[in-house]
């Protein structure tokens, strides 16, 4: 047994620390660190500095221009990133529609898409979830009918909590193409061009003042049958492809780790408080977490297979993130009452009180979100209960 | 023993349950927030009509000489509706504090109070003394000169008149002072639920010797008094929150289908929202034995309304983000009531003390 890396991945751990002390955009690091909102445009720069490096296919092949990445590197690469506090990856291209495209599009579609995805040229957004099919979601109900003429599927529906749509150039969607008995069948993977007339997209505001999620309304809107992914009907497979896919990450250690170490200075510096005991039972945790994953790591090194027990970093991950941010609003004291909104306090008349209480409150109400999105932590231990303990 | 309400308190806890739950719109609140004011200045003066903003002042002073057990009828059906109007502040915080000091004037102000034309803010905190209001660093010289920075000062921008507390020949001292007067500087900010608050500067500002309304040990005693009201209130505040999360959750796993079968038939989220009936309940004994403490004015009342405010802190967060976890979406979504439960109940464990604070004063 080893749990130490090896010589080649330490060489690639300080070649991605390189990068980022270096080659991450400075004005997307200032805002980055000051809190500051970003521009879509501060994020197109980042996802395209990444991409100059070669890096955006993180976790692709080589021959669609992936890095080929092991498990371990691809897990160094999220780390780091994590520690030196990135904005996280857009994942609904390169990590959650490219897969899907590579592995069951046809040749003219991987032409298509691919390159753009890697270049970040589209941006792109998930077209999931509906009004009435949350943690259900195979119950959904946009419909995709064919024309008479076979040429393409009119489209009637409505999606929600579709993360920064306001932003996007495509959407995949799950479809229905076919009423069926089991509601898993008649459901097709199709993307969706966000300039065809008949989309409407319109703003949900969320608790912590932001809008990142929308309502996404499709009133008749025609699309080439080119774009269905593979074959119709088969879409529920292919969504439950890319879930697999996105296991890894989602434990955002990288992120934790510093969000704990910021905590750690933060308390050094206050007096009568419990935050330390608090502190350090979270970092045994957020310990407890990362060898989870790597163990994890180590079976898919060693020709293992993974299967539903990565739910538990779902659920142990992003119950750590919304702990440290309870605990950042803990240390802010009677501070944390104050409410900046999601753009901050103006430059000139900050408040005064510890500069770290500025969005306490806001990262606090912003992380509620990730024990309820990307299947709730009720359906992952929904998912361990039904697989992994087979009750 | 009889813990249940008086039958004059039954009929003021209808009465503003009535308003709170017909007249309290939602909407119409977070269109006043997004507006420039701070609150509706109708729903304060229909406070003035129906005789709440005199509730907690003796009778000497104009008032109906009710006490906390009253303040908490009233504050429980505020947190349920989400009240913004500064109640708060001008009643309890600065309100009953003067009406307990000997301060010359205190009729007519508690009469301005009562009618609802003038409103008062407290200003206790500053930036530096984290929960430690009795060692402030604003001073008053010994020529009555005011001078320091005070901040999270509740609806400050709004106030008429501040209460400030500050050293005076090395003791505490409570003065009293019009907003307005040179040297007085101030900023407003927005708070985390829908209110406002202010940073408020004084520079040599000039105090007229009969407006030092407490030194000393009667400035201790006035401002803890009122600050253990307050937290009082506030606690009750949160019961009522609380009592409206589970109550919601639960209609709303009701009607909300998954799986072809409402979720509220899923044993997990049966007993999710039993933990937040049982935490509310265990909340509202603790508010009940406080504000009999309080009521009482017993020696233990500041330890009984931290035993309170501690578990508030640790419940009122349970329950709120339970309410948005079983919510989903809906739950984190701006347009529903259930997360400004969650932003009302930050807030309440962040002010006078949260649960960390209020543990280590009960174990005193």
């Amino acid at each position: 047994m080893e749990l130490n890396f090896s010589k080649e991945d330490l060489q690639f751990r300080d070649e991605v620390r390189s990068w980022l002390e270096n080659d991450y955009p400075k004005h997307v690091k200032a805002k980055q660190d000051n809190a500051e909102p970003l521009t879509r445009q501060d994020m197109v720069d980042y996802h395209k500095a990444v991409s100059a490096k070669g890096w955006m296919g993180y976790n692709w092949p080589v021959e669609y221009g992936g890095t080929g990445w092991t498990a371990t590197q691809l897990y160094i690469f999220n780390k780091e990133f994590g520690l030196a506090g990135t904005p996280p990856l857009l994942a609904f291209g390169v990590s959650m529609v490219a897969p899907v495209i590579y592995t069951f599009g046809n040749e003219e579609q991987k032409a298509k898409y691919l390159p753009d995805i890697l270049e970040f040229n589209t941006w792109w957004c998930q077209g999931y979830s509906e009004p009435g099919s949350g943690s259900d979601l195979a119950s959904l109900k946009t419909k995709a009918v064919k024309t008479f003429d076979g040429k393409h599927y009119i489209i009637n529906g409505a999606k929600t909590w579709t993360t920064l749509a306001q932003n996007a150039d495509w959407i995949f969607c799950l479809t229905r193409t076919e009423t069926t008995s089991i509601k898993q069948e008649g459901i097709s993977f199709i993307l969706i061009d966000m300039k065809t007339p008949g989309i409407e997209v319109k703003p949900i505001i969320t608790i912590d003042g932001e809008h990142e999620v929308n309502s996404v309304f499709f009133t008749d809107v025609k699309v080439p049958v080119e774009n269905l992914i593979g074959e119709e009907g088969k879409g529920w497979t292919y969504a439950k492809f890319l879930l697999a896919h996105e296991r890894f990450g989602i434990a955002s250690v990288g992120g934790s780790l510093r969000a704990l170490n910021k905590l750690k200075e933060i308390a050094s510096n206050l007096e009568n408080t419990d935050l330390d005991k608090k502190i350090t039972e979270l970092e045994i945790d957020l310990n407890a977490l990362e060898i989870t994953e790597l163990r994890m790591l180590s079976d898919l090194e060693n020709g293992g297979q993974v299967g539903a027990e990565s739910s538990i970093l779902k659920i142990k991950g992003t119950e750590i993130q919304q702990r440290l941010t309870e605990l950042m609003v803990e240390s802010s004291g009677e501070h944390a009452l104050l409410y900046p909104g999601p753009h901050g306090f103006g430059s000139n008349d900050k408040p005064s009180g510890p500069d770290y209480s500025a969005d306490a409150v806001s990262k606090f109400l912003n992380m509620r979100k990730t024990s309820i999105y990307g299947g709730s932590n009720e359906i992952q231990k929904n998912i361990i209960s039904k697989f992994v303990l087979g009750v | 023993m009889n813990l249940n309400f008086s039958e004059e308190q039954v009929m003021l806890k209808e009465t503003i349950q009535k308003f709170c739950d017909n007249d309290y719109d939602f909407y119409k609140r977070e269109e006043v927030i997004k507006s420039e004011n701070d609150f509706d200045l109708n729903t304060w003066n229909l406070f003035a009509e129906q005789g709440w903003l005199s509730m907690p002042f003796s009778e000497d002073s104009g008032g109906f000489g009710m006490g906390p057990i009253e303040l908490s009828i009233l504050f429980e059906e505020f947190g349920k509706a989400l009240v913004i109007e500064p109640y708060l502040s001008t009643v309890v915080l600065s309100g009953t504090l003067i009406d307990n000091s000997s301060y010359e004037h205190k009729k007519d102000i508690i009469e301005r109070i009562c009618s609802g034309s003038l409103h008062i803010s407290l200003a206790y905190a500053e930036a530096k003394n984290s929960y430690n209001y009795n060692l402030p660093s604003t001073s008053l010289s010994s020529d009555l000169l005011l001078n320091g920075t005070k901040n999270l000062v509740l609806n400050g921008g709004n106030a008429n008149k501040l209460v400030v507390s500050c050293i005076y020949n090395e003791e505490l001292a409570l003065v009293i002072v019009n907003a307005d007067k040179d040297g007085i500087s101030m900023n407003t900010f927005p708070t985390v639920d829908g209110q406002s608050c202010a940073e408020i500067t004084f520079e040599n500002v000039s105090i007229n010797s009969e407006d030092v309304i407490g030194t000393g040990d009667n400035a201790i005693t006035l401002l803890n008094n009122s600050i253990s009201l307050a937290t009082l209130c506030v606690s009750a505040e949160a019961v009522g929150c609380m009592s409206s999360c589970y109550l919601k959750t639960v209609a709303y796993t009701k009607e909300r289908e998954q799986f072809g079968q409402p979720i509220s038939n899923f044993q997990v989220l049966q007993h999710r929202m039993v933990d937040m009936f049982i935490e509310s309940e265990l909340c509202r004994s603790l508010l009940i034995k406080a504000m009999l403490e309080v009521d009482s004015g017993s020696d233990d009342m500041h330890k009984h309304v931290s035993g309170l405010k501690a578990q508030i802190g640790k419940s009122g967060k349970f329950s709120a983000q339970q309410a948005v976890q079983l919510h989903g979406g809906m739950g984190v979504s701006d347009e529903l009531m259930i997360g400004h439960y969650l932003k009302k109940l930050i807030v309440i464990d962040a002010l006078f003390g949260n649960t960390d604070h209020h543990l280590k004063k009960y174990a005193q």
